[in-house]
């Protein structure tokens, strides 16, 4: 194994594959910064250049080129609320907050280390585990996918702070919104009233640009301020108080990256449930839930680990079946066969050293992304700041195009307008997006997979699949747990203060 | 005077007649009813200098137009002038099956659609999993179960299983909700499903893996790599034999070029024939291998007569299409 390490390394050791690695990686960040277009678009306007060149150089642009667009899209969603992609969606819900705080540095420079340590995760574990991800894969099924979708949507509490109903009724209508379309399981259409653009229903990253981007630049315009209310320079932390923090929740970090790998692996979950369950599972297991939500960097640290650590895990069923983990693992799979690599099982034993050059792009790419992202960080964090004059023209410009790019529909952009008044309707009425947009990501997966868990196993498969129980239960317990701490809480308190006027009184 | 505005009205006539009669020195435009990254978008951006080359036409243009599955873009050709000028690039299949299940999204008529040449079809194959007491399609017939066939939902190989099960008198359950071919392999693979239908590209590397074995193609001949393979028009009684055909030459017009109904016979001819000579092109054909993007092309004429074998065999196929979906629902 020694032998495929090194010469999976010496493969990437020519000045070809050098300059493929910065080109892919500074390529992918441009892409994963403007929004609606992410890694898929990234490897696929890629592909007609890939053809003619060395294997590895040829690998090193590819997958350079997905792992930064990751990071690409975290900067917009912590700087201006605009995931870059839908997978970068829960970096809205702390990594912005942070910014309006002025720990706009802090919270890229955690985003970027976590992101890099959530990489370099997926990559050892691409590295050593291709035997034993085919039992586990082979384990799973639409009920534990079905689990997992439900651990995503138990976050809703955390968004609903104030009024649960509030919160709930933001979810029915993401819940509502994914509907929209045809039906997955019977291809039956559903709220399309005769018109064929419906029929596709509303594109996810075309309502996050509205939701989140849009509504804020209405809000900068009603408000008439710079976004964040500082002036530029005057930063509250630096981009290594973010790296600090990083190595400082060291577990979490390890946590969300197993997530992702696993979010990853399994073909039909996607990145964007991985970054809300790994968010879900932050909260949850928080001795301080409450800050979620406000600006906790821990919030920001989950969802990045297990995004960087899900591109290892993709492309474990892309090599060990021939099976792609996502669409961009697709493209890459076409690449693959152009390539002449023959993914299966066989990879492990005549393809080792080229698992290993796979392995050392992924360690590679993640580093040279993180010390770009570091490098930047704090000149970015100052874009916040522009006056709202050049600011709001330059966003929405940016967004709508965006809107516009993901399916080259001018009505996609028209939809993303009108989730921008909704989105700014919502703000200001404390109905959370976060809930809305987590009910539009989960909805189709839940439905999708209880469809199938029940045709397929009947109507007691949560009795009758262990692994599905034993999620079940998990769930139970990690959703109680804040209730069950906050309870705890109140006991003490009531039992502390029950004492002080005992003692006041004695 | 009268006679001078007479005959400069009947030289506007005619040049008027001439033009919409020839497709040279015209925009051509090729409406990609699928996404604008797509396969077929791919296919028909690199096809479309090609067919300049051939047509005489001043330029020819891809416009993407997205949506409902290449509903969208076939309803916009359905309303188009028959002129030439504006032709459409999609899976025929999926709107054949789209008019036959009835989608009311549908405002054309396929079969009246003008065909125009195909540039790229594969073989659809029915795999089991390795580990799968199914060794051959006899034995899914003779199952004491419904045979589990994971589904992505009302797609061509949905359909396709639908026509076979019920020629073949296999019971069918099917799963559908699956998210795309990855998922069904995964499925057929665990052994959740019993099998599957795929193209073969699709299959390829999980058959050359071991993890699946193929049992049946639907395609006009056996797949050369894989000759031990049946191919269902060889397993089908002759009675059932119509509908079967009718389904493969479906699936065979896969990647296709077409035009609106009562085409210009001229602009047709000119289109088919610049289709044609686009696809023997050696540059062409390099450059499809370069990008991935195979080709295996098919005249316009032959195509049209596959439309007309469809159109006979409907009236079998469409209450199997019905009771396949109400099966669903």
């Amino acid at each position: 194994m020694l032998e495929a390490i090194i010469s999976g390394l010496t493969a990437l050791a020519t000045p070809q594959a050098m300059l493929f690695m910065i080109i892919g990686v500074s390529y992918g960040l441009m892409v994963g910064i403007l929004p609606g277009l992410g890694g898929i678009v990234a490897i696929a306007l890629l592909l007609p250049f890939t053809y003619g060149h060395e294997r590895a150089a040829t690998l090193a642009l590819l997958l350079g080129a997905h792992i930064a667009t990751i990071w690409g899209g975290s900067v917009t969603s912590i700087l201006f609320k605009v995931p870059g992609a839908a997978k970068s969606l829960a970096l809205v819900f702390d990594g912005h907050p942070m910014t309006q705080q002025g720990h706009a540095s802090r919270a890229l420079g955690a985003s970027a280390t976590a992101a890099l340590l959530g990489g370099l995760m997926g990559a050892i574990f691409l590295a050593f585990s291709i035997p034993i991800v085919r039992p586990v894969m082979l384990a799973l099924g639409p009920s534990e996918y079905l689990m997992m979708a439900l651990w995503g949507l138990t976050i809703i509490a955390t968004f609903s702070e104030g009024s649960l109903l509030k919160g709930m009724i933001a979810t029915s209508a993401g819940i509502m919104i994914a509907y929209v379309g045809m039906d997955p399981v019977s291809g039956t259409p559903r709220f399309w009233f005769g018109s064929i653009y419906l029929l596709d229903g509303i594109s996810f990253p075309v309502a996050m640009i509205g939701l989140f981007a849009v509504a804020e630049m209405i809000k900068l315009f009603v408000k008439g301020n710079t976004m964040i209310n500082r002036v530029a320079g005057e930063e509250k932390s630096s981009v290594f108080d973010g790296v600090k923090d990083a190595f400082r929740h060291w577990w979490l970090v390890v946590r969300s990256s197993l997530l992702g790998l696993w979010v990853g692996v399994l073909p039909g979950v996607g990145a964007s449930v991985g970054g809300i369950a790994a968010y879900a599972q932050a909260a949850q297991t928080s001795k301080t839930p409450e800050r979620f939500g406000n600006g906790a960097v821990e919030g920001v640290i989950a969802p990045d680990a297990t995004l960087g650590a899900n591109e290892g895990g993709g492309l474990m069923p892309t090599l060990a079946f021939g099976i792609p983990g996502g669409e961009s693992m697709a493209i890459l799979l076409v690449a693959f066969l152009s390539m002449g690599i023959v993914p299966g099982p066989q990879m492990l034993t005549t393809e080792l050293d080229l698992v290993f050059s796979m392995v050392w792009i992924i360690v590679i790419a993640n580093i040279i992304t993180t010390l770009i992202g570091l490098a930047i960080s704090s000149r970015l964090a100052r874009l916040p700041t522009l006056n709202p004059n050049i600011m709001i023209p330059l966003v929405l410009s940016v967004c709508l195009f965006g809107a516009f790019a993901t399916r080259g529909l001018v009505e996609d952009v028209l939809v993303a307008s009108f989730f921008g008044g909704l989105g700014y309707v919502m703000d200001k009425y404390q109905y959370s997006r976060a809930n809305f947009v987590i009910g539009m990501v989960l909805a189709e997966m839940i439905e999708r997979n209880l469809h199938i868990s029940l045709g397929l196993y009947g109507d007691y498969f949560v009795l009758t699949r262990p692994i599905t129980l034993a999620m079940l239960i998990f769930i139970i317990i990690t959703t109680a747990l804040p209730f069950l701490r906050q309870q705890r809480q109140a006991l003490y308190k009531r039992f502390f203060f029950n004492k002080k006027n005992k003692q006041v009184k004695e | 005077m009268r006679l001078l505005l007479l005959s400069i009205f009947s030289v506007c006539l005619c040049s008027t007649i001439v033009r919409a009669e020839s497709i040279e020195g015209e925009v051509v435009t090729i409406l990609s009813a699928n996404s604008a990254g797509g396969m077929m978008t791919r296919y028909a951006r690199m096809i479309a200098p090609y067919i300049k080359k051939y047509s005489g036409a001043a330029d020819v243009r891809v416009r993407v137009m997205t949506g409902g599955g290449g509903i969208r873009g076939t309803n916009f050709l359905w309303f188009s002038e028959p002129d030439g000028k504006t032709i459409a690039f999609t899976s025929v299949p999926s709107l054949i099956l789209a008019q036959l299940s009835g989608s009311e999204a549908v405002q054309f008529d396929a079969t009246r659609l003008v065909y125009l040449g195909r540039a790229a079809t594969e073989p659809r194959v029915l795999t089991v999993g390795a580990t799968s007491s199914i060794l051959n399609i006899d034995d899914a017939r003779t199952l004491d179960r419904p045979f589990i066939f994971p589904s992505q939902g009302t797609d061509e190989d949905f359909y396709s299983m639908a026509v076979l099960a019920n020629v073949l008198d296999i019971e069918v359950k099917v799963i559908s909700g699956y998210d795309g071919h990855s998922d069904t392999a995964l499925a057929v693979i665990k052994g959740d499903g019993d099998g599957h239908i795929t193209g073969w590209s699709a299959s390829e590397a999980v058959i050359e893996a071991g993890d699946e074995r193929p049992i049946l193609t639907l395609s006009q001949e056996r797949y050369s790599p894989y000759p031990n393979i049946p191919t269902a028009l060889e397993v089908v009684e002759d009675d059932s034999r119509q509908a079967v055909q009718a389904i493969v030459n479906m699936l065979d017009m896969r990647r296709g070029f077409f035009g609106p109904p009562n085409l210009d016979p001229i602009a047709t001819e000119e289109l088919r024939v610049a289709i044609s000579a686009a696809f023997n092109d050696p540059e062409l054909i390099e450059q499809s291998k370069l990008a991935g993007l195979p080709l295996l092309p098919s005249d316009g004429n032959i195509e049209q007569q596959k439309i007309g074998q469809i159109t006979e065999a409907s009236q079998v196929i469409v209450p199997i299409l019905e009771a396949a979906l109400h099966a669903i629902l």
